[in-house]
Parts: structure tokens; C-alpha cells; sequence
């Protein structure tokens, strides 16, 4: 707060009293040098911003009204990419699918990550030790996460399918990951056993966070566990409630790694969701313009969550 | 009273009951993936297939390091990660002093576009990047990848050190500048040495991030030279047809690194994530 306000009054350097009219512009120079200093120290940082996101994002809103492919140069085609997308069934299911895919997993990462997080914020014996198990999966990169998953699911030869067979569950295979009906709910549950962690450290913070003290005089007062649970809990976590499903939204939505690896979109497209579609479209199909459309669509949903978080994120530190 | 402690211990047994749900959940997948890469073919594959491998071998470790790029690839990693780290660390430091403890005009435009920036995904830009790296002839060099990674490494590592240099007390540092201390000098003699448990926290997401990448490095490497595991992994899918065992070997061992960090960090982890970090 002391800088901002010394910032203020040096900038408004004529309102300051006339005793003091020695004062500002002495500072002023200091200050120049200090904004020099500060833009020397910026500089590489500031050059991977512009060169390495700024640019390349603004190269793919070109790129997205060309017909550009891999290799030779783009004509400008206009909205065509765009237009071409929606009369395309394969982009309308998967706008679905996306939808389907990070609606269904931020929600059970929510559940679940909440579940946990309450039980671990219960008292026990060895709690730090099960802590530790439970976020492990956080720990292991995603392609990792997927490959094993991917093995577990495999029709002969899985963990899923040996299980049910030795234990009479079953008589005959499933093929969890070839089955229309079934390939989105696996994917999905790979994701959610991939992200559950992140939810549940972040809430298993929070709760700890909140006062022993408010319980107890909720208790007090009669308030049953479960009125505890809703209001003494819930709107102390609002917070971090909502920053983790915003932060967790827009990760689930735009990574591609668990249906590149899983299923590759399909079968007929059942798993396809935008990322994955931008992936196949840029560098499969090798047509950089449409790949680029594809991925832009959904940027507008994702800027609007960005935008808060941005807000969000720097409150706390900037005051 | 007597109803909320009955209440209490139904509660307790609930939980028990769902901890140990949560824990099997969690770990079966460790376990398969572990117990694989222990099993020799015939009880991977086919009617024979066991639960638990009857006979444990190392067979398919040996075949990994003998047999097929893997060490390639983990040197690979290790390159990039390490650099991208080094990198950031040095980045990072420079960038979140200057948005912390000086006053410049457009600092605060600078911090919101920092976070902006981390906060764009990937997704969105592997497409124009790979035309950049082709047009600099990077494609398939470890610097292009680490040059590449700097992009949501450097924005997260500087907004998180930002917020712990602004945790030093301005007095120290007041003192060390009346002392004839210059700027940088109290950076590097007064802050930075208060900060190391923050220098450590930020090299450890800067570490796992890099280790862990695995989109720019599939679209931006094509040579085994330079293959990380991330996408090394993926190839054993076409390479071999019995992948199954070496790959879960291999799975584990490349799990290892981020795993063996994340026990070592976890108290510090939590406190990075619970302020937005890492993509989850």
C-alpha cells in the first residue's frame, strides 16, 4: 500500500505542498531510474510473453482465416474456416462431446476432491500417510496416467476384465474403450482420477484453514453436522471453491492428452473433444487454418474464465 | 449432545469406510502398472493372464535399457527439464523482484498479463508455435523445446516468487540500501537468500511442468535424439507388438523423477497449488 501511494504522489507532483516541491522531482529521477532498472530486470520475461504467447496467439487468429496448410503459405478464405465448422457434423458432436466431457469430469473432481478432502480433514492415525497416497496421482504426468489406464482397460489382457472374469462378475469381455456407450464414462474416469487431487489439496488447505472455534459455536447453538457442513463450511471454501473449478475447467477442457492416448476420439467420434479435433486437424490432416479455427472457437468461453481468474489471482498478493 | 457424538461416530466410520474405498482406487493402477512390468509375457497376454505375476522378473527392465531408446529418452529429459529450469529460476527471479519491490509505471498491467499468459492453454497455441519453430529451423532441438516450455514455466514462476518477495520485510531491504547496498545487491545478498524454500518450491514446478510435457513435445520432435519420454513412451505402442511389460517398466521409471520430488515437496506443493498453480 506505502509504494502505491508514493507512486501517486509523485505522479501528481504539482499537488504536493509548496515546501515539499523539492521532494517530488528528486523522486522522479529516482523513479526513472527505478523504471529502467525494473524493464532491464523484465526483459526476459517480457520477450517470452510477446514472442512465445502473444505472438503465436495472434498468428493463430490469422492463420484461422487462411487456408493455410502444412508447408505453403495461406490464401485469406475469411470466415470460411468458421462456416465450414458449424455445417460439419463431426465439430457439432464434438462441441457436445466437449461440453459432455468437462462438465461431467470438473463436476465428480469436485465431488470426489470434496469427499476427500472432509475425510482427510477428520482426525486418524497415519492421516499425513494416506494423505501423501492419495495425491499421488497428482505426481505422475498425464501420458503416464493415460498409458497405464489404457492397459488397464485392455480387452484381453486388462486389469478390468481379468478382474471380473476371475471373480465370476462377468462371462463375457468388455471392450471398455472400443463400446459406444462406454468410451466417453472411461475416459472420463481417467480424467477424474488424474484431477481429484489437485481438488482435494487445495479444499483439504482450505478446511484446515477454518477456525475450530466457529464449529464449536455452532455446535452450541445446535447446529446439527450437516448445518455445520453448510454454514460454516461451504461459505468459508466458496473462495477456493471457485478459483479451483475455474483453474480445473479450463485445464480439463484443453488437454488432449487422455483421448489422444485412450481412444483417439473415437469410436465414431463418441471421445472426440475440441483440442484433440484441433490436434488431428492441424497436424493429421495437415491443414493448419482449420486446426487453428478449431481450436479459437471455444476461446471466448475460456477468455471469460481466464479473465476472472486473472482478477482472482492477483487479489490476494496485490494488496 | 448425545445425538451429535453418535452422530460423530457414524461420521468416523463413514469416513473409514470411504478412505479405504478412495485408497484402493487410487493404488490399483500403481499396482497393475507395477505388477506388469514384473510379469514375463505369458502372464501378461492370453488365458494364462494372473492378477498377481507368479513368477517376478526383471526381464523386461533389461529389455527396456538394452533393447530400446529409453535411456535416450530420459537423458532427453533430463536435458530439457533441467535447462527449462535453470532458465525460469534465472527469468523468474529477475522479473518477479522488479513487479514486487519496484515502482514503475505499467506494473501492474505487466503482473495481470502474466497471468493471463499462464493461464492460456497450450491447446491454443501449439498450432502457430509450430510454424515459428519451423520457420527458425528449432523443430527437433532440445533448446526449441526448452525455449518452448519457458512459456508457461516463466509466467507461473515469476507471479508465484512475486508474492514471496513481497513476503521479506521492505525494512531489511530498506536497511541493506541505506548501507550503500544497490537494488540488485540487496536482491542477491538480503531477498534471495530469505527466499530459498520459494527458489526450491519454483524449481520443482518448473522441473515436473517440463518433465511432464508432453503435447509441444510430440508436435515438435520427431528425431529419437531428441525424444523426451513423455512421447518416447507412446512409440513402444508401434514399436513392438508385447510392449505391454517393458512399457509399464518404463512407465514406472519415468514416473519416478516428478514422484520422488512430490514426496519431497508435498508440504511446499500444497501452498503453490492452493494459489492456482499447476495444470490439473
Amino acid at each position: 500500500m506505502a509504494i502505491r501511494t508514493n507512486e501517486a504522489v509523485a505522479d501528481r507532483g504539482g499537488i504536493v505542498p509548496v515546501g515539499a516541491r523539492v521532494r517530488p522531482r528528486r523522486a522522479s529521477l529516482a523513479l526513472r531510474r527505478e523504471g529502467r532498472l525494473a524493464y532491464a530486470l523484465l526483459t526476459p520475461t517480457l520477450l517470452v510473453i510477446l514472442f512465445l504467447v502473444a505472438y503465436p496467439f495472434f498468428t493463430a487468429i490469422v492463420m484461422s482465416l487462411q487456408n493455410k496448410m502444412v508447408g505453403s503459405p495461406g490464401r485469406w478464405i475469411g470466415l470460411a474456416n468458421y462456416a465450414e465448422l458449424f455445417h460439419d457434423e463431426v465439430f457439432l458432436r464434438t462441441a457436445w462431446n466437449s461440453v459432455v466431457y468437462t462438465v461431467v469430469a470438473v463436476a465428480l473432481k469436485f465431488v470426489l476432491g470434496l469427499t476427500m478432502a472432509l475425510i482427510l480433514d477428520q482426525e486418524r492415525r497415519f492421516n499425513n500417510f494416506f494423505r501423501t497416497l492419495l495425491f499421488v496421482p497428482w505426481a505422475v504426468p498425464i501420458v503416464i496416467v493415460s498409458l497405464n489406464w489404457r492397459w488397464i482397460y485392455d480387452d484381453l489382457s486388462g486389469f478390468l476384465n481379468n478382474f471380473l472374469i476371475t471373480f465370476h462378475l462377468t462371462s463375457n469381455i468388455i471392450s471398455w474403450l472400443s463400446d459406444p456407450g462406454l468410451a466417453m464414462a472411461c475416459v472420463i474416469a481417467v480424467v477424474v482420477w488424474a484431477g481429484t487431487p489437485l481438488y482435494s489439496m487445495t479444499f483439504l488447505a482450505g478446511l484446515q484453514a477454518i477456525p475450530r472455534e466457529l464449529y464449536e459455536a455452532a455446535e452450541i447453538d445446535g447446529a446439527s453436522i450437516v448445518q455445520q457442513f453448510f454454514y460454516v463450511t461451504v461459505p468459508r471454501l466458496r473462495t477456493i471453491f471457485l478459483t479451483t473449478v475455474m483453474l480445473s475447467t479450463i485445464w480439463t477442457a484443453t488437454n488432449l492428452q487422455f483421448v489422444l492416448i485412450l481412444t483417439h476420439g473415437g469410436p465414431a467420434n463418441r471421445t472426440e473433444i475440441f483440442p484433440h479435433l484441433a490436434y488431428t486437424t492441424a497436424l493429421g490432416a495437415r491443414r493448419l487454418g482449420m486446426g487453428a479455427a478449431v481450436s479459437l472457437v471455444f476461446f471466448p468461453i475460456l477468455a471469460v474464465l481466464i479473465l476472472l481468474l486473472t482478477r482472482r489471482m492477483l487479489r490476494p498478493s496485490d494488496d | 449432545m448425545r445425538t451429535v457424538s453418535g452422530g460423530r461416530r457414524a461420521l468416523k466410520w463413514i469416513g473409514n469406510t470411504l478412505l479405504a474405498l478412495m485408497l484402493v482406487w487410487t493404488l490399483v493402477p500403481f499396482y497393475w502398472m507395477i505388477a506388469t512390468s514384473l510379469k514375463k509375457d505369458k502372464e501378461i497376454y492370453g488365458f494364462e493372464a494372473t492378477l498377481v505375476p507368479r513368477q517376478p522378473t526383471l526381464q523386461n527392465y533389461v529389455r527396456l535399457f538394452d533393447k530400446t531408446p529409453f535411456v535416450k529418452y530420459l537423458r532427453n529429459s533430463t536435458i530439457v527439464a533441467v535447462g527449462n529450469t535453470l532458465a525460469s529460476l534465472a527469468f523468474a527471479t529477475l522479473g518477479a523482484y522488479a513487479l514486487a519491490r519496484l515502482r514503475f509505471r505499467g506494473r501492474g498491467l505487466i503482473a495481470r498479463g502474466l497471468v493471463f499468459t499462464y493461464l492460456v492453454p497450450p491447446a491454443l497455441l501449439f498450432i502457430p508455435l509450430f510454424a515459428v519453430m519451423s520457420a527458425l529451423r528449432l523443430v527437433d532441438t532440445h533448446h526449441g523445446l526448452v525455449l518452448t516450455y519457458l512459456s508457461f514455466t516463466v509466467p507461473f514462476c515469476t507471479w508465484l516468487l512475486m508474492g514471496y518477495f513481497r513476503s521479506v520485510p521492505i525494512e531489511l531491504e530498506e536497511a541493506a540500501l541505506v548501507d550503500g547496498c544497490t537494488r540488485l545487491g540487496s536482491l542477491f545478498r538480503v531477498i534471495l537468500p530469505m527466499s530459498l524454500p520459494a527458489l526450491a518450491v519454483v524449481a520443482f514446478f518448473a522441473f515436473t511442468q517440463s518433465w511432464n510435457e508432453f503435447l509441444y513435445a510430440n508436435v515438435f520432435v520427431n528425431s529419437v535424439e531428441v525424444r523426451t519420454v513423455t512421447t518416447g513412451l507412446t512409440l513402444f505402442i508401434v514399436e513392438d507388438v508385447f510392449f505391454w511389460g517393458p512399457m509399464m517398466g518404463a512407465s514406472f521409471l519415468s514416473a519416478l523423477p516428478p514422484l520422488l520430488l512430490y514426496l519431497v515437496f508435498q508440504r511446499w506443493v500444497v501452498k503453490g497449488l492452493t494459489l492456482g498453480g499447476v495444470k490439473g
